[in-house]
């Protein structure tokens, strides 16, 4: 019996109050493509950083070939083994193929004088594609390359080392095209035949079953499950049960009845914003939540913040409760009655060192104020505490920077501020986001409570939520609306609309 | 059952400030007594007054997180303004005000400029800060002016006395008490705050950020005249270089404030700028020359940024991870 390529032993880690993982057993094999799933803020993110050496793990040991390692930076992590290719590989985008792979190692004995002897780059280079057949032209800069080949030269870059046994890819398909993946799948084949052990990230079951021999799915900072992939296709198991950790349906709220659906609040008519989408159109109706299917590229961002004022529209006309508007600023939207729940709340959505109240209060410091701009310090606290009640806030503390709160927590300042900031429509980017079960079915629970008295709008990348939460849903593929003129009805429906940019019928 | 006191946020921060003040001037006091004497605490309120003026303004810039290092040019421009005006016979009422409008003027530019065109804010006030200390030069060829100031009552501004203390001294608390109450208390002071933490979410919240960054720059201008005022009014003469010792001591009272008590604000910045005219003061009193004390008090200035921002302090320690004997060969990675 040999000793797996890397094992993992009661790993914890903690951020503040956050417990990030708790008490995580992992054994990856030799050779073998072991899939890490896991919703938004699981704790699969911190588990690699830890492995790859970018956090330092409270407890637990970790192995490597059956010597314990410690590692406290990356490059100690690459001596024993263990390569990462991040989500968006760092690569110089006017450097060729061949020198970004031997980036800082051009030389075996370099001194800062040595010359770079490109045709010797070029033979080692060419030495790694003999063991890893891949068929792209590395004389290309990464500025001429498409997406998967940057993926492909981030992982020879990675194994540039010759003694890497581990290889760690995080989230390497999600910018990718279905062929650029049967390309990338070719590679990891060959890895795996080599005796290289391969982690991958993912958030897309399909390309589990194709490609994974072993998977591992987190939940809340723990591991709930690790097993082969033909046992999950033999039992007929639901990953997305696993991940979420009870049925889909309990999460969301019931959907609205016909009779609850009131009149327009928003009607939008071929908006178009150059680059991102062209002529989108819908009604949203007060008591309905309109669902939007979009993944990274599709402009469903962009979307919300036209509509939102931040970024300029060429054309199209929105009308809200039988206004039109043309807001050209946040500012300007605010007024008009929207209010945004940005898709990064931490760069959008807060001023991390300030407090909930600071937060809740901002986007209508006309209403957090009286004569001359002066605050009602005792009424905001009142009304942040009923926001705070109402969402179940925790820790409920009004004065704490929101820093401290976990990202669930922070989402729902997030909305406390919409909420305070008494909006017509009400538009939800990935509102779920590094957010854990509980906190996400409160969040569903509101959004369906305020459409009841607003407009509610939720963008989304995962299927599952956008379907879930909306009684309508359209998707959105490379900045074209994808539905047909009764909204999309099946979630495989919207998922090949959001996916493939085509409309099926089942 | 055990009772727990909690004191109100930062008193732990507070408390040690007044600590390090008692040390401070203990250690003054002992190695010079007239260090606690009236006369020199009455020294101590009025350059405090001078320092913490032109404090006050840069607050409210390191507040939107940038920087100016124009006001010592613009203050020694709007000082020669005022001398000039005062020169040719004019009243107070019309030369002080057009020295402030000098310091306003060049504000707006630069906050227009920062704010609204983007221009990089060291760059850009570093240069018209140089402009303004050159067109200081314009009035009198660089001659110092001095006519008229007897007769004009500007010396009255450093002489007169309410309530037992200088007039000056008495305008700085005042000062400070308006921009403690609009910083703090209203959503004005709100949406400055905002707009220096986190300008994305502040813009995404509805706060003109640009506006504000560019009122900041106002503040600082304008500020930084009603701290050449009282230089003036206490040499009696407008010299070109009258503003040209208020850049540091204005930093530093910020940024030692802010390493004090945690956060910039208006009370910070007044803590600060007690401590370094305490310093300053002390130390001249010692009869030590000032190269000396503006050296130390420089490096007291520098130890507090480096306390207060933890980028910095993260790279610093980096750094020292690096000195260490490493065992790893040296990667370089783009």
């Amino acid at each position: 019996m040999t000793a797996p390529a890397l094992r993992a032993r009661a790993i914890s880690k903690r951020f503040g109050p956050v417990n990030a993982l708790s008490e995580v057993d992992f054994v990856l094999d030799t050779g073998e493509v072991h899939a890490l799933l896991g919703v938004n803020g699981a704790g699969k993110s911190t588990f690699i950083k830890i492995l790859s050496g970018v956090y330092r793990k409270d407890e637990g040991s970790i192995e490597v070939g059956g010597e314990a390692i410690d590692c406290r930076d990356p490059k100690e992590a690459i001596r024993h083994g263990i390569a990462t290719v991040q989500q968006h590989p760092e690569l110089v985008a006017d450097f060729t193929g061949y020198e970004n792979i031997f980036l800082g190692r051009e030389a075996a004995r370099s001194g800062l004088f040595s010359r770079i002897e490109r045709t010797d780059l070029s033979r080692r280079a060419n030495a790694l594609l003999k063991r890893f057949p891949v068929d792209i032209d590395l004389s290309k800069t990464v500025a001429e390359m498409s997406a998967v080949e940057r993926e492909i030269v981030a992982i020879l870059q990675a194994l540039a080392g010759d003694h890497i046994r581990v290889l760690i890819l995080d989230e390497p398909t999600s910018t990718l095209t279905e062929v650029e993946k049967t390309v990338l799948f070719r590679l990891l084949d060959t890895l795996r035949q080599g005796g290289i052990s391969v982690l991958y990230i993912t958030h897309r079951l399909e390309e589990v079953m194709e490609i994974a021999d072993r998977l591992s799915v987190f939940r809340g900072g723990r591991m709930v499950a690790s097993m082969p992939v033909a046992d999950v296709k033999a039992k007929n198991l639901s990953l997305a049960e696993l991940m979420l950790g009870e049925a889909l349906d309990h999460v969301f709220p019931p959907r609205a009845e016909p009779d609850a659906i009131g009149e327009t609040v928003l009607a939008v008519r071929g908006l178009t914003a150059a680059g991102a989408f062209s002529n989108i159109g819908f009604e949203l109706r007060r008591g309905e939540i309109l669902g939007i299917f979009g993944l990274v590229g599709s402009g469903a961002d962009e979307l919300a913040k036209a509509l939102f004022g931040a970024i300029p529209v060429e054309g199209g006309s929105v009308v809200l409760k039988g206004h039109t508007i043309a807001p050209r600023s946040p500012r300007e939207a605010l007024k008009a009655g929207i209010f945004l729940v940005p898709g990064d709340r931490r760069v959008e959505g807060l001023a991390l060192t300030e407090t909930s109240i600071f937060n809740i209060t901002l986007a209508n410091l006309k209403r957090a104020s009286g004569a001359a701009g002066i605050l009602k310090r005792a009424g905001n606290r009142t009304a942040s505490g009923e926001f705070a009640t109402r969402l179940s806030l925790s820790p409920p503390n009004l004065s704490m920077p929101v820093s401290g709160f976990s990202g669930g927590n922070q989402q729902k300042i997030v909305v406390a501020k919409g909420l305070f900031a008494e909006a017509d429509v009400y538009i939800f980017v990935e509102p779920t986001i590094g957010v854990d079960i509980g906190a996400r079915a409160k969040l569903y629970g509101l959004m369906r409570e305020l459409s009841g008295t607003a407009g509610v709008i939720v963008l989304s990348s995962d299927c599952d939520e956008a379907h879930g939460i909306a009684d309508r849903t359209f998707a959105l593929y490379k900045g074209r609306q994808i539905a047909p003129p009764d909204g999309l009805q099946t979630r495989n429906q919207l998922l090949m609309a959001g996916i493939m940019g085509e409309l099926h019928r089942d | 059952m055990t009772r727990t006191f909690t004191l109100p946020a930062g008193s732990g921060r507070f408390l040690a400030f007044l600590l390090l003040v008692v040390l401070v001037a203990t250690a003054f006091t002992l190695a010079e007594p007239r260090f606690l004497s009236t006369q020199n605490m009455s020294a101590v309120t009025r350059h405090m007054a001078a320092n913490g003026l032109a404090a006050l303004g840069l607050t409210f810039v390191v507040i939107v997180r940038k920087f100016d290092l124009s006001f010592a040019g613009t203050a020694c421009f709007a000082a020669m303004t005022i001398g000039y005006l005062i020169a040719l016979g004019q009243p107070l009422w019309i030369a002080i005000p057009a020295g402030i409008v000098v310091g306003a003027a060049i504000g707006a530019f630069n906050g227009v400029v920062i704010s609204y065109f983007r221009f990089p804010d060291i760059v850009t006030t570093i240069a018209t800060g140089s402009i303004a200390a050159g067109l200081a030069f314009v009035y009198s060829n660089g001659r110092t002016i001095f006519q008229n100031f007897m007769s004009s009552g500007i010396l009255d501004l450093n002489d007169a006395r309410v309530f037992g203390y200088s007039l000056s001294f008495v305008f700085l608390l005042g000062l400070y008490a308006v921009a403690w109450f609009f910083m703090h208390r209203t959503r004005y002071g709100a949406s400055f705050y905002a707009t220096g933490e986190n300008p994305v979410a502040a813009y995404y919240s509805g706060v003109p950020t640009r506006l504000y960054t560019m009122l900041a720059f106002v503040a600082c201008g304008v500020t930084c005249v009603f701290a050449v005022l009282l230089i003036l009014a206490e040499s009696g003469t407008a010299d070109t270089n009258e503003g040209a010792n208020l850049l540091m001591p204005a930093y530093a009272g910020v940024f030692l404030g802010t390493a004090l008590l945690g956060r910039t604000s208006v009370l910070a910045t007044l803590a600060g700028t007690f401590l370094i005219t305490m310093l300053l003061d002390g130390f001249s009193l010692l009869g030590i020359p000032f190269y000396y004390s503006d050296g130390v008090v420089s490096a007291i200035l520098l130890a507090g940024v480096v306390f207060f921002d933890a980028r910095l302090r993260e790279f610093l320690s980096d750094i020292g991870s690096f000195l260490q004997p490493a065992s790893v060969k040296k990667e370089k990675r783009s």
